[in-house]
């Protein structure tokens, strides 16, 4: 019998990104396996990828991008000049005001399985609109092959749920990959909080702000988390310390070292806006630091390639074994698990 | 003159034009480079359009409306690939996608004006030939492919792409050939349709426009100008949009003004802060949404046609072309005389000309001004705080202050006489008192004191 760990997870959510930490950490693979297990029968499913817009290495990257074989009845959204390449019957059935640098995208079902390019919109905004176009076209679930190492895309306000692939790629250092995996998994697990703290700072898009014990909403001088000069004064009765931009190193080393901060919960829109260094984060943890966030996607697995570009492997039971230690959730390698 | 050419006039075109809820990107760009109206017959023609659009707006229900706008917003600038057609350039897939996609929304969007009597509001060329040639099937869907039963080989090929997957790849190389005939076969029979096909669009984007007009004046309270034949314009309750919205957020109401002016120069006098500028704005944006066939913010209004709009505001320095803002104001200036030296109707609005240097030059360039314009044909509406001699011109003052309050409504009157309420109205704005007691001195002193200093 075909072993299909997390398949029937993924149904429970509208839309899914699948990100790696690095480039070759089996992330390809990793929506390869997804893509030939869902059950085309009972789900609309499209697929998209994230274009990288701005970036040098855009066009290298891009054409070293594999193919995605879909199956029949499956929509997809690609630009222009990858769906002048595809290698199987297709039927447009949208195209876009979005544009990449490889022309507008479009969005098509396929008639046949076959091969296709992915280079979907390119920014999240983009991203965003053309999922909300696929509801038109009663699209239950869309899929997201991430950028490499631009976990941003993989924010709740994008995707409801993903998938996580790390890897040898990563660090052939077995500790060194496990801790920076669960690092990264503690980040996307961390708790929502309360009903009452989402809806008074759901709508602030920037600032810091902080609620005190009797529920108030106040907002702090400082412009940004990054400014040097954060004084935390008058906030004795702070509850929740809030922070709509990035929470940076600096920011939560000073508030670590604030006795009056000691109990205070602090909240970020999502773990995408946490720039900390673990050693930071886990400092943080130790004395009793609590970080909340707004709105939280459900990682649905986390999946290893143990082997490095250079050649390298690591002990795929082992590294799996660690990882699920570590994090407490179940670990894939998926290209061994196929194999055996 | 486009309007994109005039959309950053200080006037306030801007805003009106942001508050026009049009649906599709292509709307807006062909609103933007169409061209200002210098015919009575053409603005007359779009006027009774757009009187049906705002009888539709006023009946219509609600749903209905939202289908139609929603069908609206999928226009697509499709100009490049009917570029392409005209050329017999083989169309790709998403090319042909493109056309019957249009085509397929002209259909729904006649058929919805159509159950309104709205059929000939509008002329959309009936595009059912193209869906037939790109719809072989009849599924009526707005989705396109190189359909199978376009060619029996074809369909075969695919058949056994679906059978043997592992000989796909030659079995795609095989069909794409078949695919490009059948493309280049479809480009010819569409190339008889090209101009149906590009008339639609710009039908598409005209409903699109007249639609946003029509709410626009709806939702606004704009009226549709009659066309003055005499030269003479004359507005009821004139208002302006954006400053009437600024206020209406400080629960404050704006006070429409009544006025009038012809072919001879217009004065306007009056209070600082009594709205004189407001009033030339108004005058300039009324002007400008009336020539591109907009509804304009009066009560009721009769305005001649110009060949030409020239709105002098004064205070715009142009630090790019180096001028100080009294340079930039004497070039503005000098272009309205030059151009009333040449046989076309035009309007000049300008604003307290000359305010930014000495009173004793400044009076004496207003009234050259006014002399050298009162000889030429054209309608001229201008402000200023000096003392100048009216001549034949039409004079219209701010009543100013009233029982405690500012009131905005123009009077007319036989001179060109200006009010002193320049201290009052300092001292309502709690303006130092020190200050203005003395600026009170000064005034009851005699000339000769004066130059004694």
């Amino acid at each position: 019998m075909p072993r299909v760990p997390f398949i029937n997870d993924i149904l429970n959510y509208d839309s899914l990104s699948i990100v790696g930490l690095q480039k070759n950490t089996g992330k390809t693979e990793c929506l390869k396996y997804v893509l030939e297990r869902l059950p085309l029968e009972q789900r609309r499913v499209a697929v998209t990828s994230i274009g990288i817009d701005g970036e040098t290495t855009d066009q290298v990257t891009r054409t070293q991008k594999p193919e995605i074989v879909l199956r029949e009845g499956m929509y997809f959204g690609t630009s222009e000049a990858h769906y002048r390449q595809r290698r199987l019957v297709s039927e447009l059935i949208d195209v876009s005001d979005e544009t990449t640098s490889l022309g507008r995208v479009v969005t098509a079902r396929a008639l046949t399985q076959g091969k296709i390019l992915l280079s979907g919109p390119s920014s999240s905004m983009g991203l965003r609109r053309w999922m909300r176009d696929m509801r038109r076209h009663d699209i239950d679930l869309v899929i997201i092959d991430g950028a490499l190492s631009r976990l941003s895309l993989a924010s709740p306000a994008v995707s409801q749920s993903m998938i996580l692939a790390t890897g040898a790629a990563y660090s052939i250092n077995m500790t060194h990959l496990v801790q920076r995996t669960a690092f990264v998994v503690d980040l996307i697990n961390l708790g929502v909080t309360s009903e009452s703290n989402i809806a008074l700072l759901n709508p602030l898009e920037s600032g810091m702000w902080w609620i005190d014990t009797d529920g108030q909403l106040h907002e702090m001088e400082a412009v940004t988390s990054l400014s040097q000069q954060v004084e935390f004064q008058g906030m004795e009765h702070c509850s929740t310390l809030y922070v709509a931009g990035a929470l940076v190193d600096s920011f939560l080393e000073k508030v670590r070292k604030n006795k009056q901060l000691r109990h205070v919960e602090l909240v970020v829109r999502d773990f995408t806006k946490i720039f900390v260094s673990p050693q930071q984060f886990r400092l943080f943890e130790k004395m009793g630091g609590c970080i909340r966030v707004l709105q939280r996607s459900k990682l649905i697995a986390v999946t290893v390639n143990p082997t490095s570009p250079t050649g390298y492997m690591l002990d795929s039971a082992m590294l799996c074994d660690k990882i699920s230690q570590a994090i407490n959730l179940p670990v894939y390698d998926l290209l061994k698990d196929r194999v055996s | 003159m486009q309007l994109k050419n005039v959309i950053e006039s200080p006037c306030g075109l801007r805003f009106m034009l942001d508050r026009l809820d049009l649906q599709s990107g292509f709307a807006r760009r062909w609103l933007l480079d169409s061209s200002m109206m210098t015919e009575a017959s053409e603005i007359k023609a779009s006027h009774d359009v757009l009187r049906r659009f705002i009888d539709f707006v006023n009946t219509v229900d609600r749903t209905h409306l939202t289908t139609l706008l929603f069908r609206l917003q999928g226009v697509k600038d499709i100009r490049t690939t009917i570029k392409n057609l005209r050329q017999v350039a083989t169309l790709d897939d998403i090319e042909l996608f493109e056309v019957k996609h249009l085509s397929i929304l002209a259909s729904e969007v006649t058929k919805l004006l159509c159950e309104h009597g709205m059929c000939d509001a509008v002329a959309i060329p009936d595009l059912s030939e193209v869906i037939t040639i790109l719809d072989p099937d009849g599924l009526k869907m707005a989705s396109f492919y190189i359909y199978d039963s376009y060619c029996a080989e074809l369909q075969d090929l695919r058949k056994r792409m679906r059978q043997q997957p592992e000989q796909q790849d030659e079995l795609l190389v095989e069909a794409a050939e078949i695919e490009e005939t059948v493309r280049r076969d479809l480009t010819r029979q569409l190339h008889s349709h090209v101009d149906n096909i590009e008339n639609a669009l710009v039908a598409l984007a005209t409903v699109d426009i007249n639609l946003a007009r029509a709410r626009q004046v709806v939702d606004e309270g704009l009226c549709l100008p009659t066309i003055s034949t005499d030269g003479t314009c004359r507005y009821c309750g004139m208002f302006h949009p954006q400053v009437k919205d600024a206020l209406s957020r400080r629960s404050k109401e704006f006070q429409p003004v009544d006025i009038w002016y012809g072919l001879q120069p217009t004065l306007i006098t009056g209070a600082n802060m009594g709205g004189k500028t407001v009033v030339l704005k108004t005058l300039t944006l009324c002007q400008l949404l009336f020539q591109f066939g907009f509804g304009v913010p009066a009560s009721a209004a009769t305005i001649a046609i110009k060949d030409e709009v020239y709105f002098c505001i004064g205070d715009e320095q142009s630090i790019e072309r180096g001028l100080s803002s009294f340079a930039a104001e004497m070039k503005n200036i000098d272009a309205v005389i030059k151009a009333s030296r040449e046989n076309r109707r035009i309007l000049a609005l300008i604003d307290e000309p000359a305010r930014t240097t000495n009173p004793t030059e400044g009076t004496a360039l207003v009234q050259a001004l006014l002399k050298v314009l009162a000889t030429k044909h054209m309608s001229l509406v201008m402000t200023t705080h000096y003392d100048i001699e009216p001549g034949s011109a039409h004079c219209l003052r701010v009543k100013g202050f009233d029982n405690g309050s500012m009131n905005y409504s123009l009077v007319e009157v036989a001179g060109g006489e200006v009010p002193h309420e320049a201290l009052t109205i300092a001292e309502s704005l709690g303006i130092d008192l020190e200050w203005l007691s003395l600026a009170r001195e000064e005034l009851t002193k005699s000339p000769n004191e004066k130059t004694q200093k």
